[in-house]
């Protein structure tokens, strides 16, 4: 859950290990390969549909793969090795956490909230009141209980002023929350314990995303509470090697660098999972296919091409699952700036940037263009009344000449005496944005003049709005609203500098509300929206190839949670 | 030399102040601080956290913080890794430092053979494969070698693994631990080594090939001793004299980490946490990080003089 | 006597002038059939590089996508990119730039390198220490930060991307030179003490002389292996600073970022005439120009009687 606030950084790495794709029950599962071959026409179509391939030969399991009888082996890219939520800096670290914290409440594989160490919960009429009921009998991996009071420490830890990590709980604004944390009282007016197996938590402003936030993943409140002093958290440091917590797995060893290790917890509620082990090892996606064909891996995520997936049928020992990525990549666009303040304008250079073009040469048929600002596998895509902006130079041309903005004689565009040039700002050489956009925008009068620079240098520029176009993506989708709140003017992470009233107030609006087809219905206007008066210019939905080797029984990634949600249940055939 | 000795610690302790304040500075410079990576946060609690590890305050005061904390050993957290500095470069520099010894021996012993047979078998069918050799692992970028080792070693032969510094799950101690972690090593050490020995094979037999030349080379020859002694008695000590300083280089070079060597065969190494802390402003990591490398690198010039006039009796230290 | 003796004028006429010393070593070189072949290679390289491009139908930087990822063919001599691009066409605009970077860039480090370490080893004393431990403290700076920040200020000042190129191998040549000079300054410290210096000092001959006739000639087969090297490496970090933001600005080609290009294991396996071209480009120039230092040298020297 915490996976959303991240920061783009760890999403733009491209094969995202625990990244899913949407497994929707309903959908036609396609065992014959032969339809998918390549062809970027078809595949553009099909390209949002999830792909499954089974194994078809298991004696072809590399001896290290049938050797292992109860060890589940996956693999992460960087962890940090601070082993506690909220406080861990580094996305992988979340991961690795997963599966040894268990939330009150998660995602289900279509993004709906389901109970996990909570039974249910219940929402007040004025939406402000959240009352959590915990399941009976809920205990920690060392067999101490978990009750309310843990729930209610977690959230009262989050509030205190030494606080550094990345959860914001002031977003909940749960009642004297803010009085805590100046140290004017001594415990939080909003939290109730009502009973070992009841909380209820007071806020005073409605959020759709509360729900979540309040019921992220408990800590023991007599293992990490054991010596707090407010205002001081230093001694949490000692406990980031030695996590304790209530999930499925519980923690054996970190070899720094390399692996993590877990074993099956007897105490998690539903029951001991049936793989004994778990290991994370660390791994570089650049060699992840060889780890994987050599039995290193059990899973492994790709970005999906015909190679890749070419190869990895050939193995022949691997399910395979080709589907659609949580997520969508766009270019920002400098709303504060003259040239781009005109909506007219905003809506030629989208008309004027082949975006297909950028999609085929990126994913190379695994990929499609995005035009509404969620995922594709979210419950609030709708693109029913959207303008597709296909890809039209004329229309461009003319949009930009009325905007005032005159071919000059050197060929570039110019008004009021200003050239129009757009500096691009980019991480990676390979950016297919450059060569397609330069030749477009060539076309139309506009210079493009990219530039490479790094990760941090990129989000400073933003940050102090010194860019004209910058490339970016956004991290794993977990509530519609993630993507779009910070168009909302003054917002403090509006770094396109877009300024729309009624988008506004329609953001507000999605979070005023927990009913979800009410929610729908409101994106779906603030999705029109955005398309008719564009803060940044959408570029793709892509997908990815997740290898599970064949041996392993009850694995489905989802695109909410990743492997985290079957996790508990996973087996070894026998 | 007792007195140049002391004279050259008093100019090294210069130094590294000078150096610290330049690096600090430096840093200061790069746009972005780590808070600011993180676009997620809303600019009150980005301010709050600013506050929390200091960084809203100047930039000189940040610099005597840090300077007063590192006199007494006290290199601070790493902002990333959430834990101290010292600790966390000690988990990884070592794994650095094995692979690269035993790269920089086996550089340095094969280097030493072949450039000096090349240089004595000048423009014989040994010397044209061994400078066709060195400049092909120049031309190729280290990135393919190591693929194609990989596919070829790894994937292909299975003879070797992949990545890693162990077997996966593994709990070996003791013996059984060694020569897991050998093995393990073998890529690495044998990319390194490849990517090394084209230079160093030059300078040997560039310096060779000058000192064969020479006039008391001809006249030792003339007095009719064996080649074996003419050369190895009398030509290769003046021939590696150049690369003397070389070594000296090398010592920063043991302890950096190979950033790209690590990063495909997985080697939990120092390479990536350099790379990261760069990449994240994760100032106490980078400034402990260089000052140790900044330390190493001004011993290793001062052991290459000292070196250097030890062996060729013709030089004055001073 | 009125008329003048003809057979005295005929001795006259017939002194012979011994040839310069660059005519000399030019005669000597043209011995040497490898480093011909070496200069006719590299005149060649620069001909296709500056030259070629204006002979091939396809405009440098027009992507067809259609088109993309074919191999070799009779349309294209050496197939197509991922963007459709073709590779030949990519391959001679990309030695204009690999040539210019490897050489400039060498030849900038050589004559900065050589010369501080020169008057560092010559003159000892305080120049000797200053000079050296400014290269102590340049040596320490970590590379990569330097760059990023250089790449950062350069962004500030709105420097167009075209010169950054060259404002960096300046930087890189200022940052490069401690290693050089060191290299020179152990050599001269040993030369000093030889006879023939000796018979410089006898002479009377000027500190600048001695410097730049005696002294740094003597070190420059120890130079040549250096530039050499110097080229394959300025030539392949050029790529590695395009990561950076700080090397040549794509589309532009240089025959590193070719290579970087195919750096996937799909590419590498599969398309190996994406990265062959660019890998054998330098390759060759690599060689061609050490073989050519390897005969300068052999035709410098005047002991070499072959």
């Amino acid at each position: 859950m915490k996976k959303g606030l991240k920061g783009l950084f760890s999403v733009i790495i491209l094969s995202m290990i625990l990244s899913a794709c949407a497994l929707d029950s309903s959908s036609t599962k396609d065992s014959s390969a032969s339809d998918k071959k390549g062809n970027t026409e078809s595949s553009s179509a099909k390209s949002t549909e999830v792909k499954e391939y089974k194994a078809t030969n298991l004696e072809a399991l590399p001896n290290k793969t049938k050797a292992r009888k109860d060890t589940f082996i996956a693999g992460i890219s960087a962890p940090g090795g601070v082993f506690l939520p909220y406080f861990y800096e580094n996305g992988w670290d979340g991961n690795a956490t997963d599966p040894m914290f268990a939330p009150l409440v998660n995602l289900d594989p279509t993004g709906k909230p389901v109970g996990i160490l909570a039974e249910k919960w219940d929402v007040s009429s004025d939406l402000l009141t959240y009352t959590f009921h915990l399941r009976k009998g809920l205990k920690f991996s060392d067999g101490s209980p978990l009750t309310a009071d843990d729930v209610a420490f977690t959230l009262t830890l989050l509030h205190d002023p030494a606080y550094a990590g990345e959860q914001d709980i002031s977003l909940t604004a749960i009642k004297g929350g803010k009085e805590y944390k100046e140290g004017k009282v001594k415990s939080i007016e909003g939290i109730k314990v009502v009973d070992k197996e009841t909380i209820e938590i007071t806020t005073e402003e409605v959020n759709a995303k509360s729900l979540l936030i309040l019921g992220g993943q408990v800590l023991s409140k007599a293992y990490y509470g054991k010596d707090y002093q407010f205002g001081k958290l230093d001694y949490l440091k000692e406990l980031y090697p030695k996590p304790l917590g209530a999930g499925p797995y519980k923690f054996v060893k970190y070899v720094p660098g390399q692996e993590i290790r877990y074993v099956a917890n007897e105490h998690y509620y539903a029951g001991t999972p049936k793989m004994k082990n778990l290991i994370f090892k660390v791994i570089d996606t650049s060699t992840s296919l060889q780890l994987f064909e050599t039995g290193e891996l059990d899973y492994a995520g790709f970005s999906a091409d015909d190679d890749t997936v070419e190869q990895l049928k050939s193995l022949g020992f691997a399910n395979l699952e080709v589907g659609p990525v949580n997520d969508y990549g766009f270019i920002y666009v400098n709303n504060s700036r003259p040239q781009f303040k005109d909506k007219a304008v905003r809506q030629a250079l989208v008309y004027g940037l082949d975006r297909q073009k950028i999609v085929d040469v990126k994913f190379k048929g695994y990929g499609t263009v995005a035009n509404v600002p969620v995922s594709k596998v979210s419950w609030a895509y709708n693109d029913e009344g959207i303008n597709k902006y296909e890809f039209n130079a004329k229309k461009a041309k003319e949009l930009l000449d009325q905007a005032g903005w005159k071919v000059g004689s050197d060929g570039i565009r110019e008004k009021d005496g200003k050239k129009f040039v757009i500096r691009y700002l980019t991480r990676t050489a390979d950016d297919p944005i450059i060569p397609i956009a330069k030749e477009n925008y060539q076309d139309i009068g506009i210079k493009f003049e990219p530039e490479i620079m790094d990760f941090n240098a990129i989000v400073a520029k933003l940050g102090t709005k010194d860019y004209d176009f910058a490339a970016v993506s956004t991290s794993q989708i977990l509530d519609p609203s993630d993507p779009v709140e910070e168009f909302a003017t003054g917002n403090a992470n509006n770094a396109a500098g877009y300024s729309n009233p009624k988008v506004d107030e329609l953001i507000k609006k999605g979070l005023n509300t927990l009913d979800i087809e009410k929610r729908k219905v409101i994106y779906h206007d603030l999705y029109k929206e955005l398309n008719d008066d564009p803060p940044v210019i959408l570029i793709h939905y892509r997908q990815s190839a997740k290898a599970i080797s064949g041996q392993i029984e009850g694995l489905h990634p989802d695109n909410f949670t990743g492997i985290s949600a079957s996790l508990p249940n996973i087996s070894i055939k026998k | 030399m007792k007195q140049y000795v002391l004279q050259r610690f008093l100019q090294m302790i210069v130094i590294l102040f000078g150096t610290s304040f330049i690096i600090f500075f430096l840093f200061a410079m790069l746009p972005g601080d780590y808070i600011d990576s993180n676009i997620s946060l809303t600019p009150q609690r980005a301010q709050e956290l600013k506050a929390l590890y200091g960084l809203d305050q100047p930039v000189l005061q940040r610099y005597f913080t840090w300077l007063g904390n590192a006199l007494h050993g006290d290199f601070g957290y790493s902002l990333k890794h959430q834990e101290k500095v010292l600790s966390l470069l000690n988990k990884y520099v070592w794994n650095s430092f094995f692979v690269a010894i035993f790269a920089l021996v086996l550089t340095w012993s094969i280097a030493l053979v072949s450039g000096v047979i090349s240089a004595i078998k000048q423009y014989s069918w040994f010397d044209g494969f061994v400078t066709f050799f060195v400049f092909a692992a120049m031309s190729f970028p280290s990135f393919f070698i190591s693929l194609l080792f990989i596919k070829w070693f790894g994937v292909d032969l299975q003879i070797l693994p992949i990545g890693g510094m162990i077997d996966t799950g593994s709990d070996s101690t003791g013996l059984a631990h060694l020569l897991e972690v050998g093995k393990h090593m073998i890529l690495p050490v044998t990319i390194l080594t490849l990517l090394s020995i084209g230079s160093l094979t030059r300078y040997f037999r560039t310096g060779m090939l000058e000192v064969i030349r020479q006039d008391y080379i001809r006249t030792a020859r003339a007095k009719g001793l064996k080649e074996r002694v003419v050369i190895f008695k009398h030509a290769l000590k003046n021939a590696i004299l150049p690369a003397i300083t070389l070594l000296a280089f090398e010592l920063p070079g043991l302890f950096s980490g190979a950033i790209i060597m690590e990063q495909i065969f997985n080697w939990p190494g120092v390479g990536r946490i350099q790379l990261e802390s760069v990449s994240f402003r994760d100032y106490p990591v980078l400034m402990a990080f260089t000052m140790f490398l900044s330390c190493l690198t001004i011993i290793g010039n001062f052991l290459a003089d000292v070196t250097y006039a030890a062996v060729d009796p013709r030089i004055r230290l001073k | 006597m009125d008329t003048p003796n003809p057979i005295v004028n005929k001795q006259v006429k017939t002194v012979v002038k011994s040839p310069s010393i660059w005519k000399q070593t030019f005669r000597r070189l043209k011995k040497n059939k490898l480093a011909m072949i070496s200069l006719f290679f590299l005149l060649f390289m620069f001909l296709l590089s500056f030259i070629g491009p204006y002979f091939s139908p396809y405009i440098l930087d027009r992507t067809n996508v259609a088109n993309m990822n074919q191999p070799p063919s009779a349309a294209h001599w050496l197939g197509t990119d991922n963007y459709g691009r073709d590779v030949l066409t990519r391959l001679m605009m990309a030695g204009q730039i690999s040539l210019t970077i490897g050489i400039a860039a060498m030849v900038l480090s050589v004559m900065i390198g050589s010369l501080l370490g020169a008057i560092s080893g010559f003159y000892r004393g305080v120049v000797d220490m200053v000079i050296m431990r400014v290269a102590d403290i340049l040596m320490s700076i970590p590379g990569l930060p330097l760059l990023l920040i250089l790449a950062a200020i350069l962004s500030e000042w709105k420097v167009p991307a075209e010169y950054r190129l060259y404002i960096i191998m300046i930087m890189l040549s200022f940052v490069g030179w401690p290693g050089l000079a060191r290299l020179v300054r152990g050599q001269i410290l040993s030369l000093k003490e030889q006879p023939f210096m000796q018979a410089t000092e006898v002479l009377g001959l000027s500190d600048r002389r001695k410097i730049l006739h005696h002294l740094i000639p003597n070190t420059v087969p120890l130079l040549l292996v250096v530039a050499t090297l110097n080229v394959a490496g300025s030539i392949l970090s050029e790529s590695a600073l395009s990561f950076l933001g700080l090397g040549v600005v794509p589309p532009t080609p240089s025959w590193g970022n070719m290579m970087d290009a195919a750096n996937n294991f799909m590419d590498f396996r599969k398309r190996p005439w994406l990265w062959i071209p660019p890998g054998t480009a330098i390759f060759l120039t690599v060689v061609s120009i050490n073989l050519l230092g390897d005969g300068l040298r052999d035709a410098l020297d005047p002991k070499m009687r072959r």
